[in-house]
C-alpha cells in the first residue's frame, strides 16, 4: 500500500478507524507467525465493557454490606443528575473486580476506609451509610469532602475523616470517569480524530506581557 | 552440538531489531551486503495496535492487577499498559539484580522494533558543548568526533524518519531537517515569552519523530494521542514499519525472529567475530549464525551482556573487553527535578476529544553553556520537558452535581520537569550475575548504579529555576518537585562500551569498531561518551548509520 500514492491521508485514518483496517495495512513481509498467547487481550481485541453488566453479578471481594455502603457512597460523591451517576456507571463492581486481584496489603486500606465511614455513620445517625437520607449523607461527607482546599499540599491530613474519603472518593471518581458512562460525561462524542492539532490562535504577542497586566486569553 | 540451521556465511549479523539495529539492517542490505538481522522476540502486526480502544474496553481499564505479576518491573515504565504489556519482557523469565541499595529499573521489550514501538518520540542533536564537555569543564572524555562530523548523519536519520520541530539558532541544541512544528497552547506561549524576557531561555515545542505532514510514504498524525500502543497510519517513527521494513525489500536482509543472542563466536586464531550463537526463544534450541562483522545493537546493557558473556581465553573478562571498561559507565538521566502549577485566569476547558497533541515542549539547555558561563554548584546542565494545557480535575474538592461541574471545569495546567546530564562514572557498571541465568540458560546481568552529588544539584536547581519561571507567567498553586526517580527510569541508558580513540581506556573506536576486534561492532547506546542530557535515540542512529558507512567501506576496501 506504500506505493500507491492515491491514497490520501484522509483515507488512510479512515482505513485505520475501521475493525477492516489491518488487511490494508498488513506489511508486505513475511514477519513470521504471531502467536495469540503473547498478545494482550486488547491486541486482540477482547471487549469486556459488558463484563460489569451480568445479571447474576455477585462480589469478588466485598462482602453484602460492603458493596451497598461502596454504592451509596458513590451515588453520593458523583450522583445522577443530568446525565447519570456511579451507580448507573457499575462504580462499585469495577472497584471489587480491580481490588478483587490486589494484595490483601493493597485491599486492607479500601476496606478499612470503608468501614470508618459506616462508624461515624453509626456513630453519627445510629444506621449504617446506605441507610441514611441523602441529606444525613451530605451532613457526613461535606466537611470531609471540603477540608483539603489546597490540592497541591500533599502532607497526610490529621484529621481520619479527610483521609479515608479521599481514599475511596479518588477511587471511585477514577472508576466513574474511565466507565462509559464517565467518558460521556466529559464529553467524549466516540471520535479518534478531529483533524491536526490547533495550539494557541492569539495575535504572537498576546501572552508576552506581564503577569498582571496581560490579558486574559480563553 | 550446537545446530547449524543456516548454512549461509552473511557478510554481517545485526543483533537487534530497534531503532538502531533497524537503521544498521537497512543501511547495510540497502548497500547489498548481505544481512541477517536477529530479533530475540516475536514479530509484532498492527493487528496488535490499540490507540483506538477506549478504556473501557479494557477489563480493569489500565489498572490490572495482574500485570504486575510478572512484570513487576516492566510497569514501572510509563508506556506499558493493559492494553500492550505483552510487548515488554516478563521479568519472571528475564530476572536481573542489583545491590540492595542501589537499584535500577530495566525497562524493555523483545519483539521486532523493540523500544521504538514505545518510546517517548523525543529528537534532540547534541551538541560540541555535549561532545566537547571536558574540554569545557575537565569532567570524564571527549567524545572522540565533533558535531561536524556527525551532522551530515543527522541529516540523514531525520530526513527519512520525519521529526517535527522548529528551528532556534540556538547552539546549545542545533536545528535539523524538520517537518513543520506542532502548535503550543495558550499557557506555553505564554511561559515561552515570559521565560525568554524574563530569563533569555529559549523554549520550544518539542523536536518529534510524528509526522506533521504525508511522508516517505507514511500518513500525517491524526492526532489520536497514545502513540505507544501502536499507530495506525504509522504516523510515529517505529522500526519495525520503517527501516526493518526497507531492508527486508531490499532482498538482502533475513529476519529471524525469537533468536535470543548468548553470545559472539571467535575464530581465535584470526582474532575476529564469525558468528553470533543464540537460543530460539521458543524451542529453546542453541543455533548458530555466521557472518563476516557482528554489529551488536540490543541496547546498551544487553549488547553489554552479549559481550560479557563471550569471553575467550584471549578476553577472559569479557570479549573486546582488554581496556577493561565494558560495563563501565553506565549512565540514565536523573529526571524528576521541576515544578508545576497552573494558569487560573486561562479558562479554556478541558475536552475529552481530539486532536491530542502526542507531544509536549522543550527548555533548551541554559545552564553551563558558552555563554552563561560555569555554575557554582554543579557542571552539566539539564534540558525541561512538560506542557500546558486544561486538564479535567477529578482531584476538585467537594460531592455531588457540584463536584461533576467542578471536574468538567477543570484545571488549566502548567508543568516543567528536567532530564539532567547523568555523569560518566567508573563506579556505575554491569556485571555478569554468576548465581542469576534467564529463562533461556543465559547469564544474567547485575546492574549497580546510583546517581550522585551532581545529578543531585542538577534536580534541585532544575526544581528552583522551573518554579521562578512558572512565577514570572503567572502560574498558581506552584510545586517544587527537586526529587528524581532511581536510575532506569528515564529510559536513557547509556555508556557501558564507551568509544574514544585510546584502546586502553575505551573499548570502541570513533567508529564504534571494538578496538580489540576489528570486525566487531556496537552501535546502540552503549557507545555514549557522556550522557548531555537531550533524549538519546536520535544521536544512536546517526551514529549507526556513520558507523555503517565506515563498515560499507571497510567492505569495498576488502578489509573486513
Amino acid at each position: 500500500m506504500f506505493r500507491t500514492p492515491l491514497i490520501s491521508r484522509r483515507d488512510l485514518i479512515r482505513a485505520a478507524l475501521l475493525a477492516g483496517a489491518t488487511s490494508v495495512f498488513a506489511p508486505a513481509l513475511a514477519f513470521g507467525q504471531t502467536a495469540p498467547a503473547e498478545t494482550t487481550p486488547a491486541q486482540h481485541g477482547v471487549d469486556d465493557s459488558r463484563l460489569l453488566a451480568d445479571p447474576n453479578w455477585k462480589p469478588a471481594l466485598l462482602s453484602d454490606q460492603q458493596n451497598e455502603t461502596l454504592i451509596a457512597l458513590s451515588e453520593a460523591i458523583i450522583p445522577a443528575t443530568d446525565t447519570p451517576g456511579a451507580k448507573a456507571a457499575l462504580v462499585n463492581r469495577f472497584l471489587d473486580l480491580v481490588l478483587s486481584g490486589e494484595t490483601e496489603e493493597l485491599q486492607r486500606p479500601f476496606i478499612e476506609s470503608l468501614a470508618y465511614v459506616d462508624s461515624e455513620s453509626r456513630r453519627l445517625f445510629d444506621k449504617n451509610f446506605s441507610d441514611l437520607h441523602s441529606d444525613q449523607q451530605n451532613e457526613l461527607l461535606q466537611p470531609w469532602a471540603y477540608s483539603v482546599r489546597n490540592r497541591w499540599f500533599s502532607e497526610e491530613h490529621a484529621d481520619p475523616g479527610p483521609q479515608h474519603f479521599n481514599r475511596l472518593k479518588s477511587a471511585i471518581a477514577m472508576a466513574y470517569y474511565t466507565s462509559e458512562i464517565g467518558q460521556k460525561e466529559l464529553g467524549w462524542d466516540g471520535s479518534f480524530t478531529h483533524g491536526p492539532f490547533r495550539g494557541c490562535q492569539h495575535a504572537p504577542a498576546a501572552h508576552s506581557g506581564t503577569p498582571h497586566n496581560a490579558t486574559s486569553h480563553n | 552440538m550446537p545446530q547449524d540451521v543456516l548454512q549461509q556465511t552473511y557478510d554481517v549479523i545485526v543483533v537487534g531489531s530497534g531503532a538502531t539495529g533497524g537503521w544498521a539492517a537497512k543501511r547495510l542490505a540497502e548497500s547489498g551486503l548481505k544481512v541477517a538481522l536477529l530479533e530475540a522476540g516475536r514479530a509484532v502486526s498492527p493487528r496488535e495496535f490499540t490507540e483506538h480502544m477506549p478504556a473501557y474496553k479494557l477489563k480493569y481499564r489500565d489498572h490490572s492487577p495482574e500485570i504486575k505479576r510478572t512484570r513487576p518491573i516492566q510497569t514501572q515504565c510509563y508506556a506499558c499498559m493493559e492494553y500492550n504489556y505483552e510487548w515488554f519482557v516478563n521479568d519472571l523469565e528475564n530476572p536481573y539484580s542489583t545491590p540492595a541499595d542501589r537499584p535500577f529499573s530495566w525497562q524493555r521489550l523483545r519483539v521486532v522494533g523493540g523500544r521504538s514501538l514505545v518510546w517517548g518520540r523525543q529528537s534532540y542533536r547534541l551538541s560540541d558543548t555535549d561532545f566537547k564537555a571536558k574540554t569545557f569543564d575537565g569532567y570524564g572524555d571527549d567524545w572522540p568526533f565533533s558535531y561536524q562530523d556527525l551532522a551530515p548523519y543527522y541529516d540523514i536519520v531525520e530526513r527519512y524518519v520525519g521529526i517535527s520541530g522548529a528551528p532556534e539558532q540556538n547552539d546549545m541544541l542545533p536545528d535539523g531537517q524538520f517537518l513543520p512544528p506542532m502548535q503550543m497552547t495558550c499557557g506555553e506561549v505564554r511561559l515561552r515569552d515570559r521565560a525568554q524576557a524574563k530569563f533569555g531561555r529559549t523554549l520550544t515545542v518539542g523536536r518529534v519523530a510524528v509526522l506533521t505532514q504525508d511522508h516517505n510514504g507514511r500518513a500525517a498524525c491524526h492526532f489520536c494521542g497514545p502513540c505507544e500502543r501502536g499507530c495506525s497510519t504509522f504516523s510515529y517513527f517505529s522500526s519495525p514499519f520503517t527501516t526493518v521494513k526497507d531492508a527486508v525489500k531490499s532482498g538482502n536482509c533475513t529476519l529471524i525472529t525469537n533468536a535470543v543472542v548468548a553470545h559472539v563466536n571467535m575464530d581465535n586464531g584470526a582474532n575476529k567475530a564469525s558468528g553470533v550463537t543464540y537460543v530460539d526463544r521458543v524451542t529453546k534450541e542453541t543455533k548458530q549464525v555466521r557472518g563476516k562483522a557482528v554489529i551488536l545493537c540490543a541496547q546498551a546493557l544487553e549488547s553489554t551482556r552479549i559481550l560479557l558473556n563471550s569471553s575467550t581465553s584471549e578476553y577472559p573478562n569479557g570479549l573486546a573487553n582488554s581496556s577493561g571498561a565494558l560495563g563501565r559507565y553506565l549512565m540514565d538521566h536523573p529526571a524528576g527535578g521541576g515544578a508545576s502549577g497552573t494558569f487560573d485566569d486561562l479558562s479554556t476547558l478541558p475536552s475529552a476529544n481530539p486532536p491530542n497533541r502526542p507531544n509536549g515542549i522543550y527548555m533548551i539547555r541554559f545552564r553551563n553553556t558558552p555563554k552563561t558561563g560555569k555554575h557554582p554548584d554543579f557542571i552539566r546542565g539539564y534540558g525541561f520537558q512538560g506542557g500546558s494545557s486544561p486538564e479535567f480535575d477529578m482531584d476538585a474538592p467537594g460531592i455531588g452535581a457540584g463536584y461533576k461541574k467542578a471536574v468538567k471545569r477543570g484545571i488549566y495546567q502548567v508543568s516543567l520537569g528536567a532530564f539532567g546530564e547523568s555523569l560518566a562514572n567508573w563506579d556505575n557498571f554491569c556485571e555478569i550475575d554468576k548465581n542469576l541465568k534467564d529463562a533461556w540458560g543465559i547469564p544474567a546481568l547485575r546492574i549497580s548504579m546510583a546517581h550522585g552529588k551532581n545529578e543531585a544539584a542538577l534536580m534541585r536547581d532544575a526544581g528552583v529555576t522551573a518554579a521562578e519561571m512558572l512565577e514570572a507567567a503567572g502560574a498558581k498553586n506552584i510545586q517544587v518537585q527537586t526529587g528524581f526517580g532511581i536510575p532506569g527510569m528515564s529510559i536513557h541508558e547509556v555508556g557501558t562500551a564507551r568509544m574514544g580513540d585510546d584502546p586502553k581506556k575505551f573499548v570502541l573506536n570513533a567508529y564504534n569498531q571494538a578496538h580489540d576486534v576489528k570486525n566487531l561492532f556496537v552501535t546502540d547506546g552503549s557507545c555514549y561518551v557522556s550522557s548531555a542530557c537531550q533524549n538519546p535515540t536520535l544521536t544512536m542512529m546517526a551514529i549507526t548509520v556513520r558507523a555503517c558507512d565506515h563498515l560499507i567501506g571497510r567492505f569495498k576496501r576488502n578489509e573486513v
